[in-house]
């Protein structure tokens, strides 16, 4: 028994499509800003081996991100000890970073779009789920389909990585914000040394399969020439 | 790679068979998870406001993504010409991969279709 709501036509034209455009927006902002930065920024490898207090004088968001993928890029030739010093050090600035302009963003949108029905989600959910969706909405009568704007709000969240890396054209710095979904520094720890594992791996086999490369470019290159 | 200048696909080989150990070259490696991903992601933007137009809800929904996720494979199998294990390294990745992130998307843009047209 679901009965339907008819909903206002405004709240379409003024919460749900511009929420979801500021929400780009500033996405596309935070690619352009760390693009930006990266251009005029080369990182300085004397301030990145001299140590974290440094460090704080210079200190920007985009920055910080710049270094942090060099860092990661480059993490195989540097000792183990120093590469998880700055991994920690890279991991607390670079959530800081995220989490300002979703803090930011998460606020506004509370200030502004509480107190009314925002959206309908398509599929059905259980009672528990009520708190969570419709915590401007004070009756309970109401479907839990019904959610309010907040809700929107962390739909887009997610929902928008996907159109961020199509048009952004290449993994930006929203991917990481499911690492830090998943418990903060901790999601972080295990990629990071199962690639140096992996990488290591990788390296010793290919050793033992040298001999064979001999034979496989004497073919490639009797097939070029011939 | 390895003399064939097969950059007119967008799919790069990535490992040859003449080794006795398969060596896999990590950077089309990459290039092939990279263009999983966005086949992914465009298709479940596509089937989420499909999905809304035509006025799915609950269930019938989710199907019709695991659907859309099933073509989206056969389609990339078809395009790797069913030697799987020519470019990628194992059957996990171009089924599994970019299962969960294009939900959420799928989801987001579902709800918005969906709103836009049987709720306005």
């Amino acid at each position: 028994m679901a009965e339907d709501l008819v909903l206002d036509t405004a709240i379409r034209d003024w919460v749900l499509i511009p929420l979801s455009v500021v929400m780009v927006l500033i996405g596309i902002l935070r690619y352009f800003v760390s693009k930006l930065m990266r251009s005029f920024q080369v990182p300085d490898p004397k301030i990145v081996k001299e140590g974290h207090i440094h460090l704080f004088s210079s200190f920007t968001f985009r920055q910080v991100i710049v270094r942090a993928r060099n860092l990661r890029g480059a993490a195989n030739f540097i000792p183990p000890k120093s590469f998880r010093s700055r991994r920690v050090y890279f991991s607390n600035e670079k959530n800081l970073s995220m989490i300002i302009p979703q803090t930011l963003t998460f606020a506004w949108v509370n200030f502004f779009f509480s107190g009314f029905v925002a959206a309908k989600i398509p599929f059905p959910l259980t009672q528990r789920f009520r708190s969570m969706l419709q915590n401007g909405i004070d009756l309970s009568t109401v479907d839990v389909s019904y959610v309010s704007s907040r809700s929107w709000y962390f739909l887009n969240l997610f929902g928008l990585r996907g159109l961020f890396s199509l048009i952004l054209g290449e993994e930006n710095a929203m991917d990481d914000t499911q690492r830090m979904m998943q418990m903060g520094g901790f999601g972080f720890d295990p990629s990071k040394s199962l690639t140096a594992e992996k990488d290591g791996l990788d390296i010793v086999q290919h050793e033992w399969a040298l001999p064979k490369f001999e034979h496989r470019a004497e073919a490639v290159l009797k097939k070029l020439v011939s | 790679m390895a003399g064939q200048c097969d950059s007119s696909s967008s799919e790069k080989k990535s490992s040859e068979a003449m080794n006795d150990v398969p060596t896999f070259s990590t950077e089309n490696m990459q290039n092939n998870m990279k263009v999983i991903y966005y086949s992914r992601t465009f298709m479940s933007i596509i089937g989420g406001v499909i999905a809304g137009i035509l006025g799915f809800t609950g269930f019938m929904g989710f199907i019709f993504y695991f659907l859309v996720m099933a073509i989206t494979s056969i389609g990339l199998i078809a395009k790797a010409k069913f030697s799987v294990h020519l470019y990628f390294d194992s059957w996990n990745r171009i089924i599994l991969d970019g299962f969960m992130g294009g939900l959420m998307s799928f989801v987001l843009f579902w709800t918005f279709a969906y709103d836009i047209v049987h709720i306005f």
